[in-house]
C-alpha cells in the first residue's frame, strides 16, 4: 500500500516538475551514452583489432620477433627481415599437419599502398572478423599476370573503378621515383570493405610480382631488360622468395607443435607465430590509454549526477509545503526521503534506457557508413558483461548520492511542525 | 490556564474526550520563552475556537496536537492516547488515522488532482479507508459535490483552481473517512468574509455528520459564534 503509494506520488512528482528534470535527465543521458558509448566501442575496436586476422593459425617468415612479424604481415608497418626460399614454401606444402598456405610477397607499393603478392589462396582461405571470408564488390580475382584487386579502402581513396590501368612503385613509400611503368596493371576486381588493414592494400598474383621485377635484379630498372606485357605473355614466373606464408592446420591441436618443428626448421632460420596471440600482446600496448579515456568517462557521469543533486536540492525548498502536508496527512518522514529515492532513481533508469536506445539507433544508421568511409567495423549486438555492469552502476550510484537529499528530506520532516518550516 | 470546554451532558467513563491537554509546555530552544499553553478538555463531536494573535504559539500548539513537534513537558491525550508516548512511526500512523488537517494556505500536493487530493488519507489510512464504506473515489466526489467543487475541477491540477477551492480541497480531505479529530489553522485567512463564513459552516456542519471534533484556530475573533467553545490563547507565555 505504502510502495504503491510513494511511487505514484513519486512518478506525479516527476511529471509536474518535468520541464527542469527533462534537462537534468538529458545531461545525464548524454553521459550515460558517452560512458556506455566509449565502453563498447573498446570492446568493438578491441573485438576488431583481434579478429583482424581469423582462421589463419600460423603466420611464417624469416627469423624475427613476434610482432615484428605480425606487423608487416598483417598491419603492412615496417618491413621484412629477410625473405624465405620458395623451396622452403614447397617444404611446407608437404607437411601432411598443414591444410592450407597463403604465401605473400611483400616489397611494393602503390601511391602510398602497399602491394601484396599472392595466390587464389589467399581469396579462399583467408578469413578476417568472426570468420568472414573476403568478397568481391565488383569484378573477379586475378587471372592473368597483370590482374590487380584492390582493397575497398585503396579504391574508395584512389577512386579507381574496375578496368582502370594502374602502375606500380618500386619500394614503400607514397612518392615513388620507380615505377615499374612498362607493366601497368588492369583492375579486375575491389574488394567489400573488412575494417581490417586488407583494406589498404592491392593484390596481385606471385607471377606480376615476379614478372614486374625482371629487369630490376640491381634495385633499379635497366632500359631493355625489362618486360613488356607482350614479352610475359609467354614466359612462366616461378618467385625464388617469397616474404611469409600463412598457415591453416587440419588440427589445431598440433598448433604448437608445428610452430616448434618450424622454428627449429633446419633449411633456414624461421619465426611462426600465433596471430591470435600476438594481436593480444599487441593490444595490451593500447590498453592504457583507453582505460584513460573510461576513466574521464567515468568523471563525466560523476559530474552530471552532482548536477542532478543539486537540482534535487534546490527543488527541495519549493517541496517544503508539499511534504508539510504530507507529513501532516500521516505521511512518515521514510514515505517522505523514499519519494526522492525513487525520483532519482527513476530519472537514472529513464537516461540509462534512453541511452541504450540512442546507442543503438546511432550504431544502426552509423554503423554502415562508418566502415566504408572510414573503415571501422562495428555492428549492434548484445551488451557483455562488462558492460551491462557499467550501465547498472549509473542507477546505483544515483540512488546513493539520492542518500543526500533524501537524508536531509528525512531529518527535516522530522523536526517539522504543523505549517510548512517550523513558523509558530 | 483557563478552560471553558467541560461540556455538559458527558462523563468521561463513556467515551474518551476528542482532545485532553495538560499542563502543556513548550521550547523552540534554550535561548528562547519558553511557551505555556491552557489545559483543555473536547468531547468528541465538540467544536473549539481557538483565538490567538500570530506569535502565541497557536501553529506549536497545534504541532503538539498533531504530534510533529515533542513538548517540553504535560500530556496530550488524543482519544484517551498518550500520543508523545507512541514511537515516531504510531504518531504518524496516529495521525493518518484519526486526524483531519487545514493549514492556511498551499494546503494542496500540488502535482495530483484535486480528486488524488481529497483521497490521500485513505490511501495513508486503512482506517480512513474503510471508514468511508465505498470506493475512496467515490467518498471524495461526494465530498467535492458537498462542497460545491464543480465536477469539471475534479481531475484538474489543484494549482488552477481559485484559493477558496482549494480551501475547500483541503476541507474535503481533512473530512474523508470521518477521523475524529480536524485541526485546522487559520484556514479562511485568505478568504473574503462571505467565502469565510460559507465555509465554516459547510465544514462545521459536515464535520457533525461524522461526529468529527473541529479544532479551530484563527486570530478573527468574530468567528466564535460558529463554535461550541472559545479559548484564549497567549497570556500564558512565560
Amino acid at each position: 500500500m505504502k510502495v504503491s503509494l510513494a511511487l505514484s506520488l513519486a512518478s506525479a512528482s516527476l511529471w509536474h516538475r518535468r520541464k527542469v528534470l527533462a534537462l537534468v535527465c538529458l545531461t545525464l543521458t548524454l553521459s550515460v551514452t558517452l560512458l556506455l558509448g566509449i565502453q563498447y566501442l573498446r570492446t568493438e575496436v578491441k573485438q576488431s583489432f583481434t579478429s583482424t586476422i581469423s582462421d589463419t593459425d600460423l603466420i611464417i617468415g624469416a627469423r624475427s620477433g613476434q610482432l615484428n612479424l605480425l606487423m608487416y604481415t598483417v598491419f603492412h608497418i615496417g618491413d621484412a627481415t629477410n625473405n624465405i626460399r620458395w623451396s622452403t614454401f614447397q617444404d611446407l606444402k608437404q607437411d601432411a599437419r598443414i591444410d592450407w598456405l597463403i604465401p605473400v610477397s611483400l616489397g611494393d607499393s602503390y601511391k602510398g599502398f602497399r602491394v601484396v603478392g599472392t595466390d587464389k589462396g589467399f581469396a579462399e582461405h583467408f578469413r578476417f572478423g568472426r570468420g568472414q571470408p573476403l568478397n568481391l564488390a565488383g569484378g573477379h580475382w586475378f587471372d592473368g599476370i597483370f590482374d590487380v584487386v584492390l582493397g575497398a579502402g585503396v579504391a574508395r581513396t584512389l577512386n579507381h573503378g574496375l578496368g582502370d590501368k594502374i602502375v606500380l612503385s618500386h619500394g614503400g613509400g607514397r612518392t615513388s621515383f620507380s615505377n615499374h611503368k612498362d607493366t601497368p596493371f588492369t583492375v579486375t576486381g575491389i574488394l567489400e570493405a573488412t575494417g581490417t588493414p586488407v583494406d589498404q592494400a592491392v593484390y596481385i598474383s606471385l607471377q606480376g610480382m615476379e614478372a614486374i621485377h625482371v629487369g630490376w635484379e640491381s634495385g633499379v630498372a635497366i632500359p631493355g631488360r625489362t618486360l613488356t606485357p607482350e614479352k610475359a605473355k609467354n614466359r612462366e614466373f616461378t618467385p625464388k622468395t617469397i616474404t611469409a606464408v600463412f598457415a591453416g592446420l587440419d588440427r589445431k591441436i598440433l598448433t604448437f607443435r608445428v610452430q616448434r618443428d618450424l622454428n627449429q626448421y633446419a633449411g633456414e632460420p624461421l619465426s611462426a607465430i600465433l596471430p591470435g596471440v600476438a594481436l593480444s600482446e599487441l593490444w595490451r600496448l593500447m590498453s592504457q590509454f583507453e582505460q584513460a579515456l573510461l576513466g574521464i568517462t567515468g568523471f563525466v557521469v560523476v559530474t552530471s549526477l552532482i548536477g542532478l543533486i543539486a537540482v534535487l536540492l534546490t527543488l527541495q525548498t519549493q517541496r517544503a509545503h508539499e511534504i508539510a502536508i504530507l507529513r501532516a496527512t500521516g505521511a512518515s518522514p521514510g514515505l517522505i526521503a523514499s519519494l526522492y529515492l525513487i525520483e532519482c532513481l527513476a530519472l537514472a533508469l529513464v537516461a540509462c534506457t534512453t541511452s541504450l536506445v540512442l546507442g543503438a539507433l546511432a550504431i544502426s544508421l552509423f554503423g554502415p557508413w562508418l566502415l566504408t568511409n572510414y573503415g571501422i567495423q562495428l555492428q549492434l549486438r548484445p551488451l557483455n558483461l562488462e558492460e551491462w555492469a557499467l550501465l547498472i552502476s549509473v542507477p546505483l550510484a544515483a540512488l546513493s548520492v539520492a542518500l543526500i537529499p533524501a537524508f536531509s528530506a528525512w531529518r527535516q520532516s522530522r523536526s517539522q511542525g504543523f505549517g510548512s518550516s517550523g513558523e509558530t | 490556564m483557563n478552560s471553558q470546554s467541560e461540556s455538559s451532558g458527558h462523563s468521561p467513563e463513556q467515551e474518551p474526550a476528542a482532545i485532553d491537554v495538560k499542563n502543556l509546555s513548550f521550547c523552540w530552544g534554550s535561548q528562547q520563552p519558553t511557551l505555556l499553553f491552557p489545559d483543555l478538555i473536547l468531547p468528541q463531536g465538540e467544536h473549539l475556537f481557538l483565538h490567538g494573535p500570530s506569535g502565541t504559539g497557536k501553529s506549536t500548539f497545534l504541532s503538539l496536537l498533531a504530534g510533529m513537534l515533542a513538548p517540553a513537558a504535560g500530556a496530550i491525550k488524543l482519544l484517551g492516547t498518550d500520543i508523545h508516548d507512541l514511537n515516531a512511526g504510531k504518531r504518524d500512523r496516529f495521525r493518518a488515522d484519526h486526524m483531519g488537517v487545514i493549514f492556511q494556505q498551499f494546503n494542496l500536493v500540488p502535482y495530483l488532482t484535486a480528486e488524488a487530493n481529497v483521497t490521500l488519507p485513505c490511501r495513508l489510512s486503512r482506517r480512513r479507508k474503510a471508514a468511508t464504506g465505498e470506493a475512496p473515489a467515490t467518498a471524495a466526489q461526494k465530498l467535492l459535490t458537498a462542497l460545491a467543487i464543480p465536477q469539471s475541477h475534479w481531475q484538474r491540477k489543484v494549482t488552477q483552481l481559485s484559493i477558496g477551492q482549494q480551501q475547500r480541497i483541503a476541507a474535503a480531505r481533512a473530512l474523508i473517512g470521518a477521523p475524529e479529530i480536524i485541526l485546522a489553522d487559520e484556514p479562511t485567512s485568505a478568504l473574503d468574509s462571505d467565502n469565510r463564513d460559507r465555509f465554516i459552516q459547510l465544514l462545521l456542519s459536515m464535520a457533525e455528520e461524522r461526529n468529527t471534533s473541529v479544532l479551530f484556530v484563527s486570530h478573527d475573533r468574530s468567528l466564535t459564534y460558529h463554535f461550541h467553545h472559545q479559548l484564549e490563547l497567549g497570556q500564558v507565555t512565560a
